[in-house]
């Protein structure tokens, strides 16, 4: 290691396979998602009913990455608050410290790093209240998405049985209420939402690769190695 | 909708599941009250000299249809195949019932839905024999008589007839272009008036059910449903562009029988004929599994009997039994016939559901009120402002910036 650098743990194993999974699953969900929304390749060409299942696929697909979204985002609700590494609840209470420290990242980011005033080297409020959107994103793609897939299981029954409809009815009816009154608000609202994640994702590999750059900490290699380097002062 | 009304919904509403087998004891008191009720009814003059018999031998039905037609009706209410006799009993005491039919602001084609076909189905036989005390589109009466007539139907059964709505009831700047009889009410007078003293109100048709086509923006008389009006009365929502004959008589046979309306999903419709996904139901769904679309009027997949999603059908947001029980006596319905559905029978579907593409390709105002744009349009829309915000920063950072020493 270089002299006058110290390597700083920031992403735990768990962490870091989390993410990668989530931005795999994100990556698959568009692309379904947007086949779903208007099935963009055709299939005239291709041989008859054999094995053609392409809309099916995508439907799987789609909602395969979902329910990995779904377990994620409550593990990663949990770690919120009782995470053994870092708690980021800490870094979202609006406490002073916690205002001032975001402020002071965010004045770095507009001031290209002409001016930095806080401690680099551990997880910033700026950095948490982005990811919280992120996750409030995520969360809000899952209630719409959920509410989407239960019109489907009008039955009430399902193959784990009819607790599973019942709640998802319980907890995503108001979605229909909530986007506008029909059926078709909550698919377009969650066809919307798909396009704010996508603007989220491109602040967040740009900021990423910014604060490397600028920062000269490896703050990239975080999301691979776990660790980044500080100046020791 | 009010925020009241909003939040209410929010936790309240319910699947469409109806639970059909909910034993022996249940079905057993189910049977007791109908008897009781059908015994009642008989008691009761039939109060016009048509009945089912007469209008089956009319058009040279036998017997056997009528009894197949009532277990097909006993099949839909989701009653066990026993109740069969009761259904049939139902529908021959249906001339004792009190209906009064008002028209209001539509285009009477759940009226004609029934009546204008050439080979009526038992369904619609049916709705002839009912005791139908009032209904603009039929009766030869006008003016004071007729209001005569409303007034003497509504003070004679009291409290015991079905009041059927058809069309919706402006309320907003222009609710006095519409207005009604000799002396002038208002659409929502009107209602109001009649649907004060029925037993129930049965709203017919979308427009009756949730404004319909007379809503669509920009919505210039403030239609609005019958539900949004008329408040503390058992509603029954039977919508859809026309509603299914089987539907409607389905619902007020149930009615006859019990004396009670059928079970509802969150928008007043009765589950055993909106507890069906379009979607779910549909002779093209394997296409749509397999990914193979029309994708232009008359090609290829269009005369394969492709699903019709791509021409922007709506059966996977729509809730009906259309796919199931068909029009004209199960003949056919818009998708077997290469039409994809167009969502009637779902609140603002004419502004939410009714384009011929997928949502995804249709313009839609922006919540703003501002320009149409389709969903994926304002995305990209979106996506640029961001990437151009980004190359911006980057740029700045790269004259600019200060890049931190190693
Ligand atoms: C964040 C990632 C997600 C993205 C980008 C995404 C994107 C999309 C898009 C663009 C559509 C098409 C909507 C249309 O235009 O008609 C769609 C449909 C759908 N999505 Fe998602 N979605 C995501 C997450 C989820 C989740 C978490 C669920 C939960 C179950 C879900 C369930 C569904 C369902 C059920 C449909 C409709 C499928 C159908 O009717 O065949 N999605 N999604
Ligand atoms: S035609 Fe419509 S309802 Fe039928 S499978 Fe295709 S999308 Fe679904």
């Amino acid at each position: 290691m270089k002299a006058g650098y110290k390597k700083v743990k920031r992403m735990t194993t768990f962490m870091r396979i989390n993410h990668w999974v989530v931005a795999i699953c994100m990556v698959a969900a568009v692309i379904t998602g947007l086949y779903i929304g208007h099935p963009y390749y055709q299939t005239l060409i291709a041989e008859p009913a054999v094995d053609k299942y392409v809309m099916a696929w995508n439907r799987w697909v789609h909602l395969m990455a979902a329910i990995i979204f779904d377990v994620s985002s409550i593990v990663i609700a949990y770690l919120y608050f009782f995470s053994r590494f870092e708690k980021p609840i800490l870094k979202l209470l609006p406490t002073p410290k916690n205002i001032v420290e975001f402020f002071a990242v965010f004045l770095n980011l507009i001031t290209f790093n002409r001016v930095k005033k806080f401690d680099s080297s551990h997880a910033d409020s700026f950095n948490t209240v982005y990811f919280l959107i992120f996750h409030l994103l995520l969360v809000w793609m899952l209630f719409t998405g959920l509410q989407l897939y239960v019109q489907g299981l009008e039955s009430g029954h399902s193959s784990i049985g009819d607790w599973w409809p019942a709640l998802l009815h319980w907890a995503t009816d108001w979605t229909v209420a909530f986007t506008g009154g029909t059926n078709m608000d909550v698919r377009y609202w969650h066809h919307m939402s798909m396009y704010f994640i996508i603007v989220w994702v491109m602040f967040h590999i740009y900021y990423q690769v910014w604060r490397t750059i600028y920062w000269q900490e490896g703050d990239i290699a975080i999301a691979f190695g776990g660790s980044k380097f500080a100046k020791e002062k | 909708m009010d925020r009241r009304d909003a939040l209410a919904k929010m936790f309240g509403a319910k699947g469409v599941r109806v639970n059909t087998n909910r034993g022996e004891a249940y079905y057993e008191k189910l049977r007791r009250t109908m008897e009781k009720r059908l015994n009642e009814l008989r008691q009761t003059p039939a109060a016009t000299k048509m009945d089912i018999q007469k209008a089956l031998d009319a058009e040279g039905l036998s017997r056997r249809d009528f009894m197949k037609w009532a277990s097909a009706i006993t099949a839909m209410l989701m009653l066990p195949a026993s109740f069969t006799p009761l259904v049939a009993e139902a529908a021959e005491l249906m001339n004792r019932v009190p209906v009064i039919w008002i028209e209001l602001q539509d285009c009477a084609g759940n009226s004609e839905a029934i009546l204008r076909s050439d080979s009526p189905t038992i369904d619609e036989l049916i709705l002839e024999t009912i005791d139908l005390e009032f209904n603009e589109t039929l009766m030869a009466a006008a003016g004071y008589q007729a209001e005569a007539h409303l007034d003497e139907a509504m003070k004679t059964f009291k409290d015991k007839y079905l009041c059927v709505v058809e069309g919706s009831v402006p309320v907003g700047v222009g609710k006095e272009w519409c207005t009604i009889g000799a002396k002038g009410e208002t659409f929502e007078e009107h209602l109001l008036r009649v649907a004060g003293d029925s037993a129930a109100v049965v709203a017919v048709g979308t427009c009756a059910t949730f404004g319909g086509v007379p809503a669509a923006a920009p919505n210039p008389t403030g239609a609005v449903g019958v539900q949004d009006i008329v408040k503390g009365k058992p509603i029954i929502n039977i919508p859809a562009c026309p509603a299914n004959p089987a539907n409607i008589t389905g619902t007020i046979i149930h009615f006859v029988l019990t004396g009670q309306i059928p079970e509802l999903d969150h928008l007043n419709r009765p589950k055993f004929a909106f507890g069906y996904r379009i979607h779910d139901n549909c002779e093209r769904r394997a296409h749509f599994d397999a990914g193979e679309f029309v994708e232009e009027w008359g090609d290829e997949g269009a005369q394969n009997n492709w699903c019709l999603y791509k021409m922007g059908c709506k059966g996977p947001m729509t809730f009906n039994n259309c796919s199931i029980v068909r029009y004209n006596s199960g003949t056919n319905w818009p998708i077997g016939a290469g039409h994809g559905c167009i969502g009637c029978s779902e609140p603002q579907f004419w502004d939410k559901y009714a384009y011929e593409r997928p949502m995804a390709d249709a313009h839609i105002k922006a919540p703003t009120g501002g320009v149409e744009k389709s969903v994926d349009q304002f995305g990209l829309g979106l996506l640029t402002a961001a990437g151009v915000g980004i190359a911006i920063h980057a740029a700045v950072s790269a004259t600019a910036g200060k890049k931190d020493e190693e």
